[in-house]
């Protein structure tokens, strides 16, 4: 068995066929003209995380247990990020795996062969029990724990939503100081961050030097410095390592200099990060250093006016390249097994210019058209080439905020008349249902939840009511909102299924859950409109924004293809084969008719 | 001490079975007669003789239908050989074989065409519109095609009847190289036979 993966998060097949008919995606036309193209059925929701672990699984949410980026305990209704789950210790709290389920790659390597998965979500922390090579991608934190925020060093007085921000202190003669803060560590008076002092010059108006600690770096405006590696010591013997990108953004009369999410530090991580480190460590000397926290395109930076347009698309151009790299390095060697890697940026790239600036997402498209014209080349022709998506894109012009609408159809009441809050604040006596989660909608049921008010006998009565208000519900355009509210007993099968959403709302193109809905929030507005510079999504409901797959081989026999299709097509083998009927049990009318015939030949 | 160094030719029960599949009428006993011919054994009985509706034989085996009722043992022998098995029996082959299958299209209304006349010819009645049965095959058809894509046993060539019947030496080339197996190419090609190509759907 010889396979080669590439996974292109949120490569859209509506946009691939528009390019594709102006002949603009050579390389992967080459595939679909020979048969090797199908959009492919994603789960529900669409969500990334959900996705490439259905994808991996071959099996629905049901199976594997992430069901939307946030879940909650049912007991007390504290929500949780379901890609960084946690459980206490006697040392304190650490992380856990977010799935256990088997993959194809734990498969292939049962079966006797290598498997290697690159940047694959909700892989953090890494598994060194499997026999399975994995740099873990989204769900990996930065070196506090978290799911990454900048530092912004700047002369001004400003102040952003996320990100931190600190001053640039003047010294004189174009000198200026700042700290930059790291891990928090315990100490007497509770948590205390460690710091490093930092010292800016402005050389000339296009470059300047910084130093970070020990390190020191010579910048050019507007351009992202190397990988570096910075020590915050927390203590006598004790260092944390962390590593990072800079960039200077302003040498005018402002001074701002930004740094991306201090970053875990692959070859001195605390964390279980990659399998196996020696893995990663090899990785890391032999090809150079990589970014690993697992959204390392920072849109929150340019979302907060941190970083340009133009320095956000470089930003993904490097992590892009030292991801090929990394690849290619692993395909010069790959004899047999799986090897698989996913490419983020396009994701990331959508979210921020799908919308507005098309001509950037589509010079992305063709950037991944070169690049898998470059592995097709490298491979012989026994090698199983796969290059998928997770789901495709959609514009996001409108945030719903879905507990809002609970309050207004009467299912969601909050405590003490208050008409805004978040969960912390809902008379749950009084709640049926509460939104969390961007596509999650949850029955509080008696004896399920913590203080749950729905009877069995009316769970399918308020279902099937609710499913008909969301479908009903029109948008400012006069759109509907929802295009389907799937119920979990019809699209989830598999021993997770009761920890998951009641309902899952599939929200029609234009809208999306606001974020605020997926922290369990309830704003005063319901619906309002996305000026964000994130605009556009695809968690969304999943007919709207399926994903593609290409394969260097005929796939047009096969129908539909699926997530749960994924496995068989990378390893020859099924994980799960409940979605395969025999034909006689797939549309039984006319089966009578059939028979009868065959019997009148004298073929049965 | 013998065995360790006796050449060892795999098992004919090991090998992939090769069926020839379709809907009945869409060319599976040409085909089968086109394997026979290439040199391939075939597993077949004599019930079932040649005639109008197939002057060269039909090429089934009884056993085939009983596979309903778990009749499978016949399929240990039948490694290396090609058996027919309509479309919709091909469910009922058993895992732990492998197959190499050759799945025959035709236009439906052809196929039709051809059934009508077989039926007529066997007293028998045809009680469903075509139709209603156009549709029902193509719901059939639609059922198997991903059914067959997806088992992990099975590799399948289709095979146009019709595109075949007018350039057959391409598509003789392309079962050559499908099975891998040593089979005599002039002979396979001299069956297509216009004198078969009958009930074109007009």
């Amino acid at each position: 068995m010889k396979t080669v993966i590439l996974g292109f998060d949120s490569f859209d097949p509506a946009i691939f066929e528009s390019l594709a008919g102006r002949n603009l995606l050579p390389n992967l036309q080459k595939m679909m003209d020979a048969g090797g193209y199908s959009r492919l059925e994603v789960c529900s929701p669409p969500q990334t995380e959900v996705s490439w672990t259905c994808i991996a699984t071959g099996t629905d949410p049901g199976g594997h247990g992430i069901f939307d980026f946030v879940l909650r305990d049912p007991a007390s209704y504290i929500p949780y990020v379901s890609i960084l789950p946690m459980k206490k210790t006697a040392v304190g709290e650490t992380f856990i795996p977010p799935y256990t389920t088997k993959t194809f790659f734990e498969e292939a390597a049962d079966m006797g062969y290598p498997a290697t998965a690159l940047w694959w979500p909700a892989m953090f922390p890494a598994r060194p029990e499997l026999p399975v090579n994995t740099l873990p991608g989204l769900g990996t934190p930065d070196i506090r724990g978290q799911l990454g925020v900048g530092t912004l060093l700047t002369t001004e007085d400003e102040t952003k939503k996320k990100t931190a921000v600190t001053k640039l202190i003047s010294t004189g003669s174009n000198r200026f100081t700042s700290t930059l803060s790291g891990p928090a560590v315990a100490s007497k008076n509770g948590p205390q961050a460690l710091t490093l002092p930092v010292i800016l010059e402005a050389v000339d108006s296009q470059s300047a030097r910084l130093q970070i600690g020990d390190v020191k770096l010579e910048l050019k405006l507007g351009q992202w410095s190397d990988i570096f590696e910075i020590k915050f010591k927390a203590g006598l013997l004790a260092n944390v390592h962390a590593i990072t990108r800079v960039i200077v953004t302003d040498l005018g009369a402002a001074k701002r200099v930004y740094f991306l999410p201090l970053q875990i530090h692959p070859l001195h991580s605390t964390f279980h990060y990659a399998s196996s480190p020696a893995f990663a460590k090899a990785l890391w000397s032999k090809v150079g250093s990589y970014l690993t926290l697992g959204w390392p395109q920072d849109t929150t930076g340019l979302e907060e006016n941190c970083i340009s347009d133009d320095q956000f698309i470089a930003l993904c151009d490097l992590i892009f390249e030292r991801r090929k790299q990394i690849f290619y390095h692993l395909l010069a060697d790959f004899k047999e097994g799986v090897l698989a890697s996913i490419f983020d940026d396009l994701d990331r790239i959508q979210h921020m210019f799908h919308h507005n600036r098309r001509d950037v997402a589509e010079a992305w498209y063709k950037k991944l058209d070169e690049f898998v014209g470059e592995v097709a080349a490298k491979l012989g022709p026994k090698t199983r080439f796969l290059v998928m998506s997770d789901h495709g894109f959609s514009t996001f012009e409108y945030k719903v905020h879905l507990n809002r609408w609970l309050v207004e159809q009467g299912w969601l009441v909050l405590k003490d008349g208050k008409t805004e809050g978040d969960l912390s604040g809902v008379d749950w006596t009084k709640t049926k249902i509460y939104a969390l989660g961007l596509n999650s909608l949850y029955l509080n049921v008696a004896g399920r939840e913590g203080q749950g008010t729905v009877n069995a006998s009316e769970l399918e009565s308020l279902l099937g009511e609710v499913q008909t208000r969301l479908l009903a519900w029109k948008g400012p355009d006069g759109r509907n909102v929802v295009s389907a509210g799937r119920l979990k007993h019809e699209i989830y099968n598999g021993p997770y299924s009761r920890l998951g959403p009641d309902l899952i709302v599939g929200y029609a193109a234009g809208y999306r859950a606001s974020s605020e809905t997926g922290l369990g929030k309830i704003p005063a507005e319901l619906i309002e409109e996305n000026h964000d510079h994130w605009g556009a999504d695809h968690c969304i409901d999943k007919d709207v924004v399926p994903g593609v797959i290409f394969a260097n081989r005929d796939l047009r026999d096969f129908g539909g293809i699926s997530f749960r299709d994924v496995p068989f097509l990378a390893i020859g083998k099924h994980l799960d084969q409940s979605h395969i009927k025999p034909p006689s049990q797939v549309g039984p009318q006319g089966q009578k008719d059939l028979e009868e015939r065959l019997k009148g030949l004298g073929y049965l | 001490m013998l065995k360790l160094f006796s050449s060892k030719k795999p098992t004919p029960n090991k090998q992939p079975i090769v069926v020839v599949s379709g809907l009945p009428r869409s060319g599976t006993s040409m085909m089968m007669k086109m394997l026979a011919e290439g040199g391939l054994s075939t597993v077949t009985d004599a019930i079932r003789a040649a005639d109008d509706d197939n002057p060269n034989g039909y090429f089934e085996f009884e056993r085939v239908k009983q596979m309903t009722a778990g009749d499978r043992a016949w399929l240990d022998e039948s490694g290396g050989k090609v058996v027919k098995v309509i479309s919709a029996l091909l469910e009922h082959l058993p895992a732990g074989y492998s197959y190499k299958v050759i799945f025959m299209e035709r236009e439906i209304r052809e196929v039709l065409a051809s059934q009508k006349k077989m039926l007529d010819n066997r007293g028998e009645q045809n009680k469903v519109t075509d139709a209603e049965m156009e549709e029902q095959y193509r719901a059939h058809l639609a059922a198997v095609k991903p059914w067959l894509a997806r088992q992990p046993n099975m590799d399948v060539l289709y095979v146009g009847y019709n595109a075949m019947m007018s350039d057959p030496e391409p598509y003789c080339h392309r079962i050559v190289e499908f099975l891998g197996l040593p089979l005599h190419f002039e002979k396979m090609l001299a069956v297509p036979n216009e004198r078969l190509y009958r009930n074109r759907a007009s």
